[in-house]
């Protein structure tokens, strides 16, 4: 070692001061890499995990009882709808799984893909390593690699047998022509490679492991809600590089302009307090007193949810249960009562067009008092939204309305982001949460241009 | 898929084969022959397939048929057994407020809901119960006045 040869003292100190320098950065940056890394989703439960071939309770992985016995297809169309895959990988207008799905990102836009087995633009030509490959370490077929806007960091805890069933049913769909749409991701976002020193600190890389301290209905729960449903990736809030913060799992994050709430067990601003209603609310995208699931939880609801096996909801509330309260500080705790059912008693709001559009839009659905007189899904009154100070998605609502298809007897609202302007849009949002909610917002006509630039479309 | 169901209107029950989801108004129009509703917008923005569930304003042309259930349903066609809904269109015929007469049958449900629930409204509550039903004649002075002539019996030409 050269340095041991330098006889000056001085000099000798200076590069061993140097040395311990390096050495304090290097330490500092391992750190900051294995603190921003984080713990991994299911790691808040206590118990030691197993390897599912050491784990002897009911398999947690795989299909409903009822679909055991079901082909391959059959089995993969089911976890292909836990997964949600089609509502991603399909453009408002588009085929269903044929891609062009635009995820508006500050950076630029980025198009979701044609997994429909056409060879030349879907994936008829991806082997089972190749798929596997994708759907849970996010290297594609030439080996470029996947933004996590493909929630493989979720997706890499299936196991082979599902992911493969989910492939047969791909390959058993009708193949679709359409070319993948150009990325427009400035650089750097725009160089792929990086995302593989991404993938390496953030992506586990490793298959669902069963917690024999848990119960089996959390065990199936988790591997629901993790590997298949993906929750976390709306519902837990992300860290600077872009990854969730499992510190602060299901307390809500932004995602695509929407508000996911807070899912965590908080009693005063998650779903603590919902009881049985998780359950409806997941079943029917509704329940009594919580609002009615719109946007992208919508249509989680009418695509994913309400296909899935009742005990399969059920597991998925079992493990809901049992997440770390952690409470988001800026939701009131206590949701308002119903408003006056007249017009003259109640909050006025600093723009008088704001009660002006929404006597004129929205009291004949929703009523003064927030109560709809026609259908319980129309019901302001103690949905989270106009409990939300940011007026977020109620800001969202107006702008995109509501698009469900189940069950049978929902109603939607329609889209009123042509006909009225961004000043309007926050006008009335003010009016409903401050009449409606227990805290009443005051964004601005920025505010509701920026979520117009947000929504996936 | 149809379903068999019973709903009760105008005083009457009635039975129609129909699928959950189809709009109430659908169900009145073309199953029923119940033609006074009317189709103006089909998204619940115009008010001209006003009709009343439990006595309250609502729009026909988005709620599904399904959601109605056991609850009462009054059309234009029964609204003038109601003493609300007399009042109304018999200003409505004094004051002569209709001009093509398509949104007229939505704007005397609002109006009779509203007189039913404030029977002395002021310009506010008018503006409250009456300005989600549109009017492309521009009868909306007319309406003001023939409102306010059914709450108190008495003229309100000068607005006319």
């Amino acid at each position: 070692m050269s340095m041991l040869r330098i006889r000056d003292p001085n000099v000798r100190g200076a590069a061993r001061g140097t040395l311990i320098t390096v050495l304090v950065i290097l330490a500092i940056l391992l750190g900051a890499v294995l603190w921003l890394r984080g713990p991994g989703p299911m790691e808040f439960a206590a118990g030691q995990k197993v390897a599912l071939a050491e784990y002897h309770a009911t398999d947690p992985t795989g299909v409903p009882a009822a679909l055991k016995d079901a082909t391959q297809i059959a089995r993969g169309e089911y976890l292909a709808r836990a997964a949600d895959c089609m509502v991603c990988h399909t453009s408002p207008d588009g085929k269903p799984y044929a891609g062009g799905f635009a995820f508006s990102l500050p950076f630029g836009t980025l198009y979701s893909t044609n997994i429909t087995p056409d060879k030349e633009t879907g994936i008829g030509d991806y082997t089972d390593a190749q798929f596997l490959a994708a759907l849970r370490r996010g290297v594609r077929d030439d080996g470029a690699r996947l933004y996590p806007a493909m929630p493989f960091t979720s997706y890499t805890f299936l196991t082979d047998a599902d992911a493969l069933a989910i492939k047969a049913y791909l390959f058993s769909l009708a193949p679709v022509h359409a070319p993948d749409r150009a990325d427009t991701l400035s650089f750097p976002f725009n160089q792929r490679w990086l995302l593989g020193v991404w993938s390496w600190l953030f992506n586990p890389d490793q298959r669902f492991q069963a917690n024999p301290a848990q119960s089996p209905e959390w065990n199936r729960g988790a591997y629901v809600s993790e590997a298949l449903a993906h929750c976390g990736e709306c519902h837990t809030p992300r860290n600077v590089a872009f990854a969730l913060n499992n510190r602060k799992k299901f307390s809500g994050a932004i995602t695509a302009g929407w508000r996911a709430y807070n899912i965590s067990s908080d009693l005063g601003t998650g779903i603590g307090g919902w009881r049985e209603d998780v359950f409806v609310y997941l079943s029917k995208g509704h329940a009594m007193g919580h609002g009615t699931a719109a946007g992208p939880m919508g249509e989680a609801i009418d695509e994913s949810f309400s296909h899935m096996a009742p005990e399969d909801v059920r597991a998925v509330v079992t493990y809901l249960r049992s997440i770390p309260a952690v409470a988001s500080s800026d939701l009131p705790a206590t949701l308002a009562p119903p408003a006056d059912s007249s017009h003259k008693v109640g909050p006025m709001t600093v723009d008088s067009r704001g009660k002006e559009v929404f006597e004129g839009a929205c009291a004949s659905c929703h009523d003064w008092s927030g109560v709809s007189p026609i259908s319980t899904f129309a019901t302001l009154t103690g949905s989270r939204a106009v409990n939300d100070p940011s007026a977020t998605n109620v800001a969202q609502i107006v702008i995109s309305g509501t698009r469900r298809i189940t069950p049978p007897d929902i109603l939607s609202m329609p889209a009123f982001g042509a006909i009225y302007s961004d000043a309007e849009i926050a006008a009335v949002a003010n009016y409903v949460t401050a009449r409606f909610g227990a805290k009443g917002s005051s964004i601005g006509e920025h505010e509701v241009a920026n979520l117009r630039k947000q929504v996936a479309q | 898929m149809s379903q068999p169901m019973r709903l009760m209107i105008n005083g009457e029950v009635r039975t129609l084969e129909a699928p959950e989801d189809m709009p109430l108004l659908w169900a009145l129009r073309d199953l029923l022959g119940l033609t006074g509703t009317k189709f103006g917008c089909g998204i619940a923005q115009c008010g001209a397939c006003t009709v009343h569930i439990d006595g309250k304003p609502v729009r026909s042309c988005m709620l599904p048929v399904s959601a109605v259930g056991n609850r009462p349903v009054t059309t234009i066609e029964g609204i003038g057994a109601t003493p609300a809904g007399a009042k109304v269109q018999k200003a409505w015929l004094d004051l002569e407020v209709v001009q093509c007469g398509y949104c007229q049958s939505g704007q005397i449900m609002s109006a009779a809901a509203l007189l039913a629930a404030t029977p002395n409204p002021d310009d506010a509550d008018i503006d409250a119960a009456m300005a989600g039903n549109i009017c492309r004649c521009g009868t909306y002075v007319r309406i003001r006045a023939a409102i306010k002539r059914a709450a108190s019996g008495s003229g309100a030409k000068e607005a006319t």
